[in-house]
């Protein structure tokens, strides 16, 4: 049973995926219980199904079987109306591959979720901008993504995920593409939405040094859950 | 769904702003050509079948009064004109009597009908006074005159086709003897060609010489023609006609060419409908192919924009909004590529035999018509083929997998 302070349970996740010589298990079998305001790395090899699972978490994809719960609502079975609700008002997402909209400028690729929700279009543009100073690039928001580096691009992608102040953020290698420092600024944001505003985080990374941000580390391998460390924050 | 439309006008703003400008342009102009296909044939068409009515004038004016029943006069001519010219909406009338005749030159005889016309009062009715391509039309002087039609006359364009009177030349005697028996001498005065057999196989004499031939008095006549101010009123101002006590049949221009051109016409007609509707079928197929390779193209987009969650509705409103975008420009590029032809076709008419010419005849209706059908079609168009994209997997709108 999950009680007041589980933000996200799983149980038994499972995600195949059909390729041309079989099935690949990408996910199997996982089970975690995720309170609020935890900020947790999951850490494996490339291919031991990181990016599968925190699809499934994002609401972007659907598990093969098992079940999922945020705030003790079942969001499985949601009609796609709702998933889409709940991820443009609950859910960030930082896309590995950034996913910007090509014709968007910075600024609009960010602001577009407000207007989205309803906010006027000042105050979209306003709040998008904080998120570009936040992540360094104040000064961009006219440049479309041609116009930045990828580490830019990454930057203008983790600022969408999280100008809304989403309840959750879910990052896939956020800082694949920067350098230790842009990479510090990004991950003192985060841990500042976490510590401030008391945001859960999911973070999917590879780099050992990043653990020192976080609560919780979750070890995958081949799609199963091999590691489960809790630090003592500092 | 006003943030719907809100967030679909940005992401439709950014992607035309921001897009590939090359095949903006193409798309534009495909749409273009599309859109003068819709216009540019049944405008040629409606030059034709313009010019057909025009043809129909030289007999019947706008409006023709007729003997009635087997009378072959009208026996008050005078009096029907009276009640006619005070008609409001009547700009001019005239009255004729035909009669049948064989011309005959040196040694050639043809048949024939010759039209008694009073000279001056036809300026105001048909086109017979400008077509003149040889002498003079006659004068209300005239006597014994003749004015004949050009497929008459050897060397014209028809005359191979019927029997003709040979090189007749301006200042040539002809013979004309008339259905009653009675035989005139005749100076031909001009020579007139309309390109149409109506008007081509014909010959002109003062209306006095068929009165004086067949002895009937000043009143008759066999036709009473009349021209009015707007020829598509030309039904409402016959009733008025019937109204002021005419009682000689009345028949509109439309209601003679119907009897007698009714195949060419329909067929003719058949032809303009049938093109008309499969440019529009071939149009909507275009259109939705390029709408729908526009949105395949930006199916990672719309993905994103799912994933990050933008309703389906507004991805949708996007593309109605880009699509009608494009389609409003081919309309504009459209009208000016279909104004520049017409412009050039009616300065540089299509020509057949040299001389039957057609003038494009610009359809303000079916103008109104093609830009709404086009605009209505981008919205169908694209709903079907956004809303199957954006209802697909995100994972596989994205990643393609
Ligand atoms: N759409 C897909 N179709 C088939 N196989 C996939 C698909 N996505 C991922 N996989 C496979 O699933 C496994 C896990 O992938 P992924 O979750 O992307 O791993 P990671 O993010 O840890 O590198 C890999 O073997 C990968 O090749
Ligand atoms: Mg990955």
């Amino acid at each position: 049973m999950t009680d007041e302070k589980t933000m996200i349970q799983i149980k038994d996740l499972t995600r195949y995926y059909k390729s041309g010589m079989g099935v690949v298990k990408a996910l199997d079998g996982v089970s975690l219980k995720i309170e609020k305001g935890e900020f947790i790395a999951i850490m494996g090899a490339s291919g031991s199904g990181k990016t599968t699972m925190l699809r499934i978490l994002g609401l972007l994809d659907k598990p093969t079987k098992g079940e999922y719960t945020i705030n003790n609502l079942n969001v499985v079975h949601l009609p796609e109306e709702e998933r889409s609700y709940y991820r443009l008002t609950q859910l960030g997402y930082v896309f590995q591959d950034y996913a910007l909209i090509n014709e968007m400028s910075a600024s609009e690729n960010v602001y577009i979720l407000s207007l989205m929700e309803g906010k006027s279009k000042k105050e979209s543009i306003s709040t998008a901008h904080e998120a570009l100073v936040n992540v360094g690039l104040g000064d961009k928001g006219k440049r479309i993504p041609d116009q930045l580096s990828g580490g830019e691009k990454q930057r203008v992608a983790v600022a969408r995920a999280i100008a809304k102040k989403p309840k959750i953020l879910f990052a896939d290698e956020p800082c694949a593409n920067l350098d230790t420092h842009t990479s510090e600024q990004v991950l003192d944001v985060f841990k500042i939405l976490n510590e401030k505003f008391g945001q859960t985080i999911v973070m999917v990374t590879h780099e050992a040094w990043h653990t020192k941000y976080v609560s919780r580390v979750i070890k995958l391998r081949d799609g199963k859950i091999v590691g489960d460390l809790r630090r003592r924050k500092n | 769904m006003f943030d719907d439309i809100r967030v679909g006008i940005l992401s439709a703003k950014s992607s035309i702003k921001r897009g590939n400008k090359k095949t903006l342009a193409f798309i534009i102009f495909v749409l273009a050509l599309i859109f003068v296909n819709l216009l540019f044939l049944p405008s040629m068409i409606g030059g034709l079948m313009g010019m057909f009515t025009g043809f129909m004038q030289y007999p019947y004016g706008d409006i023709v009064v007729e003997p009635s029943g087997d009378n072959v006069y009208i026996n008050n001519a005078d009096n029907v004109l009276q009640k006619v010219r005070a008609v409001q909406d009547v700009t001019f009338a005239t009255k004729r009597l035909d009669a049948g005749a064989s011309i005959q030159y040196k040694q050639k005889v043809v048949g024939s009908s010759i039209i008694g016309i009073l000279p001056s009062e036809e300026y105001g009715i048909s086109n017979y006074p400008f077509i003149i391509t040889e002498g003079e039309f006659l004068g209300d002087l005239s006597q014994d005159e003749i004015i004949i039609g050009a497929m008459l006359v050897e060397g014209y364009f028809g005359s191979e086709i019927y029997d003709n009177l040979g090189e007749i030349k301006v200042g040539s005697f002809v013979n004309v003897t008339y259905s009653n028996g009675v035989v005139r001498k005749y100076k031909v005065k001009g020579i007139m060609e309309g390109t149409f057999e109506l008007v081509d196989l014909n010959a002109l004499v003062h209306y006095k010489e068929i009165k004086d031939v067949f002895g009937v008095d000043e009143g008759k006549a066999t036709s009473v023609v009349v021209r009015v101010k707007n020829p598509d009123d030309a039904a409402k101002v016959k009733e008025k006609i019937i109204a002021v006590g005419v009682k000689e049949p009345v028949f509109t221009a439309d209601e003679k060419s119907d009897a007698l051109m009714r195949q060419a016409m329909q067929s003719i007609g058949m032809i303009n409908v049938v093109s008309k509707y499969v440019s529009l079928i071939i149009g909507a197929a275009l259109i939705l192919i390029i709408v729908y390779i526009n949105v395949l193209n930006r199916k990672r987009e719309i993905g994103i924009l799912k994933a990050v969650g933008i309703t389906p509705r507004s991805i949708v409103i996007s593309y109605a909004f880009i699509s009608m975008f494009y389609v409003s420009m081919g309309i504009l590029a459209g009208l000016v590529l279909y104004f520049a032809s017409m412009f050039y076709f009616t300065v540089n008419p299509v020509t057949f035999y040299d001389t039957i010419t057609i003038i494009p005849e610009i359809q303000v209706g079916l103008l109104i018509n093609s830009i709404f059908t086009m605009l209505i079609m981008s919205v169908i168009a694209v709903i079907l083929p956004a809303w199957r994209v954006s209802k697909e997997s995100i994972l596989k709108a994205i990643w393609g997998r």
